[in-house]
């Protein structure tokens, strides 16, 4: 059960603990493997060669580079699709299923669209799919909606905690192997606190799983010298499992960790992110069994799994040698290795396989793979002696093998050194891609930067950190030795292109795209490579590219006749790798705010609304009983005692000697001569002219107004009001007291009572204490400001006190009322009494083209003052026919309207509904509307649209509706 | 159970603006300034460990203030105030508290952490006691013990914790004590002041105070992971 089918004798895979069995399932069958295991690997011990269907053809596709890096390995688990496979580990009862297939991933009946391959070229459906009119939205849309996509989201996903944190380094060093250890060493040894991002769960890189020498032991004796140095080295924070996964500017890096995401802000960089091995193109390369050379080294070093029986080598590099020597001591036989090269010239490793009795052919190439059943294997592949690029003799011979692995040639891993703005070159003597031009804070070594000689990575890698410290300003040292050969000639072969007539010679696994979809493409008139990505897709898929990108660039070069370099590769964007909307998102922050008084009101039963990030009471009692409670608290208010939370009113606080003159520039009513112990009612209007905020402003003393605001404008009309002192630079102060102070607003009839009960040091009896006035006291023992204002328009107290002592005044209200049989009301309560008294709530009854004429707001409006911000325009838009006004309306009889119902006339809309209740206080439908000025005169009428269209007269009244004298506010 | 055991946030007028968590953590309270303190939550042996690894404790209840405005820095300077040369950076008084000063004409005081200091209070007397309107210019008293919920973040792994919090580097090397970062923190505005205790690092943290409970839980959120976890005021005294 634990995978040893395949699995090498001995404790070999570096990854794997032998000693640590787990049991997981795929597809509905148990297997086994060993802690350290990925998917693919555990599989791969058992014999599992299909991992996936292709997009398009559903074609069965298995491992090929067993790095993470294509889309064959894409599985699903139980709540997350599109798992790379070679790259997830497994877990103890893992469930892992394929995807994208019908039926099941032995038997898919989606491989039928293989046989329809040659009606589906590129583009077909740009051409075949949009006629007769509308059929793609009728017809097509729904069959390619329901086979695009690969996995299945499943949507009772159980939400995953992620979270992102900010990180700061000197150097960032993106890739762990041989160069990046080099770098980071060097950088850290001169004193930069350096990280070292590796994807891989070990460092190592190439060192852990190729092979450099005839005996095979000079990667891992490196790699152990290397590691024992990072670990010792605390300047370097090493971060295995982590990916970069872009680059932004002033080198701000994204780096993935599990189910983190660090943003790395980074002084220097130094990429070492290696290179990428590439696939050849011939007949059925895409099939389980035909591998990367180092994805069958990885398997034998990382897993200790034995890729196959039988292994055929294809080689257009001395690294095909090693992969074959690896699979020898792997226990694979290898009956035949087939050199691209005409002339490989000498190699030590080709004396050794030739004395084990392996065959060695040049000048040769596999044309074809022999599909095994149902394409779910190969069973050999066909070869043949090459006569000119692509071509070949045409005298085929098949070998037997289940394992044909490849090594022809590798890009730069060059992603995030092109979206740093390096450019992409390609040297046509050596076949290969080149970077320059990265920006200045950015280093590269290693094999992303041409160089494969062991000794020179290592070299150029301490050369890359020792830049990076010199350029930190750190002392360095003297400049590191240069490296010598650089190992580049020979890597590449120039053209392991072998498009076959009978085609399924893929470029990219992807897209299932074909040699000859890309030189359709091109045939087409698609010479620009971008231009051949839109229209055939190649590179779009989840490998992002990562193997399509130089057979493409080749293949279109050749047919449009330029260089490589020329065709270049498409735009490198992030994200390198996929990344989950999860990582994105992180940890979401909601700030909230709550009251001082919060909990007492959800001991109360309070139904909590938001106010901004405010919480605020809505109504009390059980949500079934809203319009009773609602008007049980309106009438409480009205006939006896009520009691409401208004912390959240804003509070400013406008000190100075300027401060009378700076609250006259900024609202429109006139305070020069506000008496102190006096609250005056404030307007705000902007430049244009709109109104945008209201509240009152207290004069506490000569140089010092407490000044209230809406509780959702506050924060703005703050930082309008700081921006203008910084403009007209007036001796004054302006602070956001906001938190500060807690308040409630005692009304009723019986409100007096209770504060007379309460209160220290003020006289609140009407004469001494009037409409509109202010004090500063104590009410139950803490200090206190209190203000008559009258938002409800009953008799009442705003008491504001310091925020820390809000729960104790609730509670002393409370407990002073209880004879009175005082009740708390709601936001709810407040907006119909205050409706009841006509007055407006900006936002709700003003909207972003209100000017004060509109809304009655005149009086408001100091005439004799030079200046207030938007006094021009209100004067010149108030010049102007009026285009509308706000007045009171009620409804006699039917259904009410809904606030922002329509108003029309003559069929035209006229304006809308801004607030709407039962007045208990009345006991008919009462609320404000913006209607044309020609209908707004008291006793008229107008039409409103209700939300089911049905049409309904209302009545205009005078405002406001209730108390028109204001004797009961003022009492 | 002893008088000082019996002590509840109820009991007075001033309450921490998050006692109810306090009291739901298990803390024991001590009163200072006219109000409860959490001393400690239990078990004050394992709290120290805590602290030093990774401790959150609320100081809301106690005396802090502050002046902004011309003429701010000369009066305060007159009082007797130590006030830092530069902004964004703080400085210890003779009696313990520390004045930061946040932007050349904003002083914030912290009174000191047993809550036995008065310079705020003084302060804040001095400033009434004068003639109005002043002769002067000397800024304008804030009521930050009001406006500011005020925490101390402590443990060797407070940096790394508010790594996940906040886009200011507070790594040691980059942070050093008296230093004061006024940014974002979980999305709300926060300041933040190193001030280690002994050899455990330290930030004194004040935010919104109506967002007490939410950014509460957001630092014990992220301390999660280091194992951290509310302390009282008596770790301070161990550290």
């Amino acid at each position: 059960m634990s995978g040893t089918a395949h699995r090498l004798p001995g404790d070999t895979g570096l990854l794997v603990d032998r000693g640590k069995p787990v049991s997981f399932s795929f597809e509905g069958t148990a297997y086994g493997g060993f802690e350290g295991d990925t998917i693919a690997s555990a599989l791969a011990a058992n014999g599992v060669k299909v991992l996936s269907r292709s997009f398009k053809y559903h074609r069965p596709r298995g491992i090929l580079t067993m790095a993470g890096q294509d889309a064959n390995t894409l599985v699903q688990l139980p709540h997350e699709p599109n798992i790379l496979a070679d790259r997830h580990p497994i877990s103890e009862g893992l469930e892992v299923m394929g995807q994208n297939y019908s039926g099941s991933l032995k038997h898919d009946r989606g491989a039928a669209m293989s046989l329809a391959a040659r009606f589906m070229p590129v583009g077909f459906y740009y051409r075949a799919l949009y006629r007769p009119r509308r059929i793609y939205e009728r017809f097509w849309e729904p069959i390619v909606r329901k086979s695009a996509g690969l996995g299945k989201v499943r949507l009772d996903t159980p939400h995953g905690y992620h979270d992102k944190a900010y990180a700061f380094c000197d150097v960032a060093v993106v890739g762990g192997g041989p160069a990046g250890m080099a770098a980071a060493l060097s950088a850290a040894g001169a004193g930069a606190k350096v990280w070292l991002i590796e994807e891989n769960p070990v460092l190592g890189g190439a060192l852990s799983y190729a092979r450099f020498d005839l005996e095979g032991t000079r990667g891992e004796a490196l790699r152990t010298e290397l590691i024992a140095a990072v670990e010792a080295e605390a300047n370097i924070e090493v971060m295995t499992d982590a990916v970069c996964n872009g680059w932004f500017a002033d080198n701000w890096l994204p780096v993935i960790r599990g189910k983190r995401l660090y943003k790395l802000r980074a002084k220097e960089v130094v990429l070492a992110t290696g290179c990428i091995e590439q696939p050849a193109q011939f007949r059925n390369n895409d099939l389980p069994g035909v591998m990367l050379g180092s994805a069958a080294q990885r398997l034998i070093r990382l897993y200790g799994v034995r890729p196959g029986s039988g292994a055929v080598v294809m080689t257009g590099n001395a690294h095909g040698y090693q992969v074959a020597l690896d699979l020898l001591e792997a226990g694979v036989e290898v009956p035949a290795v087939i050199d691209l090269r005409a002339a490989p010239g000498d190699d030590p490793a080709m004396n050794a396989l030739l004395e084990r009795g392996v065959r060695l052919l040049s000048g040769h190439t596999v044309t074809e793979a022999c599909a095994g059943q149902g394409n779910r294997s190969i069973a050999g592949v066909v070869i043949d002696s090459i006569v000119g690029a692509g071509t070949v003799a045409g005298q085929p011979e098949r070998i037997d093998c289940d394992v044909l692995a490849m090594s022809v040639g590798y890009t730069p891993t060059y992603q995030l050194a092109l979206q740093a703005g390096a450019r992409l070159g390609y040297d046509d003597s050596e076949a290969i891609f080149s970077i320059t031009g990265q920006p200045a804070q950015m280093q590269l070594a290693g094999s992303v930067d041409g160089a494969h000689d062991l000794d020179a990575v290592v070299a150029e890698g301490r050369r890359a950190g020792w830049r990076a410290a010199i350029a930190l300003g750190l002392d360095a040292g003297a400049e590191p030795a240069a490296s010598g050969e650089r190992g580049a000639a020979g890597v590449n072969f120039p053209w392991p292109i072998f498009p076959h007539p009978k085609g399924k010679d893929f470029v990219d696994f992807d897209e299932d795209l074909q040699v000859k979809d890309i030189l359709n493409a091109a045939a087409d008139g698609y010479s620009e490579l971008e231009l051949v990505k839109r229209f055939s897709t190649v590179g779009m898929g989840p490998s992002q590219g990562r193997h399509s990108a130089l057979a493409t660039a080749r293949l279109i070069a050749k047919a449009t006749g330029r260089s490589v370099a020329e065709t270049g590769v498409t735009t490198a964007r992030p994200p390198f790798s996929a990344e989950t909307l999860g990582v994105l998102s992180g940890r979401s922050f909601e700030p909230e705010r709550l009251t001082a008084m919060h909990h007492r009101h959800l001991e109360a039963g309070a139904q909590m609304m938001t106010a901004g990030l405010w919480w605020r009471p809505a109504f009390y009692g059980p949500k079934e009983r809203r319009e009773a409670a609602i008007a049980e608290e309106v009438t409480a208010v009205r006939q006896n005692l009520g009691l409401i939370d208004v912390s959240t009113l804003g509070g400013l606080a406008v000190r100075g000697p300027d401060a009378a003159e700076f609250l006259n520039r900024v609202y429109t009513f006139a305070y020069a001569k506000q008496p102190v112990g006096r609250a005056r009612y404030v307007l705000m209007t902007n430049e244009a002219g709109t109104v945008i905020d209201d509240g009152v402003a207290c004069r506490l003393r000569e140089d010092h107004f407490y000044v209230t605001a809406t509780t959702g404008g506050v924060d703005r009309i703050y930082r309008s009001m700081l921006w203008w002192n910084a403009q007209w630079r007036l001796d004054v102060d302006i602070s956001n007291v906001t938190a500060a102070y807690a308040g409630v607003n005692i009304a009723g009839p019986k409100s007096r009572e209770v504060m007379a009960a309460l209160t220290e040091g003020v006289d609140v009896s009407a004469e001494a204490f009037p409409y509109m006035g202010v004090r500063e006291g104590r009410v139950a023992g803490i200090p206190a400001r209190i203000l008559r204002v009258g938002f409800v328009g009953e008799l009442g107290y705003e008491v504001h006190v310091p925020a820390s002592h809000g729960e104790a005044l609730w509670d002393a209200m409370m407990a002073a009322g209880k004879a009175a049989a005082i009740r708390r009301f709601g936001v709810e309560a407040q907006r119909v009494l205050r409706l009841e008294k006509g007055h407006i709530i900006i936002g709700q009854d003003t909207d972003a083209m209100t000017f004060p004429h509109e809304v009655d707001m005149v009086w408001a409006i100091a005439k004799k003052k030079p200046f207030f911000v938007g006094g021009r325009s209100v004067e010149l838009r108030a010049r102007r026919p009026m285009a509308r006004k706000l007045v009171g309306f009620t409804v006699e009889s039917g259904p009410a309207p809904s606030e922002s119902n329509l108003v029309l006339r003559r069929g035209e809309m006229a304006g809308f509904v801004t607030s709407v209740a039962h007045s208990p206080s009345l006991g008919k439908t009462v609320g404000m509307a913006y209607i044309p000025p020609e209908d707004a005169e008291p006793g008229r009428s107008f039409q409103v649209k209700l939300d089911n269209g049905a049409m309904i007269d209302a009545q205009v009244v005078p405002l406001p509706f209730y108390d028109p004298d204001n004797a009961r506010q003022e009492m | 159970m002893s008088a000082e055991q019996q002590i509840q946030p109820e009991h007075f007028a001033r309450r921490s603006f998050l006692y109810r968590t306090l009291v739901k953590a298990g803390a024991r309270f001590v009163e200072i300034n006219g109000a409860a303190v959490a001393e400690d939550f239990g078990a004050p042996e394992v709290e120290v460990q805590t602290a030093r690894r990774m401790g959150l404790a609320d100081l809301s209840p106690l005396p802090r203030s502050g002046f902004k405005g011309q003429g701010t820095v000369e009066w305060l300077s007159a009082q007797g105030v130590d006030v830092p040369g530069e902004s964004n950076r703080a400085l210890r008084q003779s009696d313990g508290a520390l004045a930061l000063r946040l932007a050349p004409s904003e002083i914030m005081i912290l009174g000191d952490l047993a809550g036995q200091g008065d310079l705020p209070a003084k302060l804040n007397q001095a400033w009434d006691s004068e003639a109005l309107p002043p002769k002067t210019p000397r800024g304008f008293p804030l009521p930050r013990d009001e406006t500011h919920a005020w925490f101390l973040v402590m443990g060797t792994q407070a940096s790394a914790m508010f790594a996940k919090l906040c886009a200011v580097d507070l790594r040691p090397q980059s942070f050093p004590g008296g230093q004061v970062a006024q940014t974002s923190l979980a999305k709300m505005t926060g300041t933040i002041l190193r001030d280690d205790k002994g050899e455990t690092p330290a930030f004194h943290v004040l935010a919104d105070s109506a967002s007490a409970d939410y950014l509460w839980g957001c630092l014990l959120d992220a301390m999660a992971e280091f194992e951290g976890g509310p302390v009282g005021l008596a770790v301070l005294r161990d550290l």
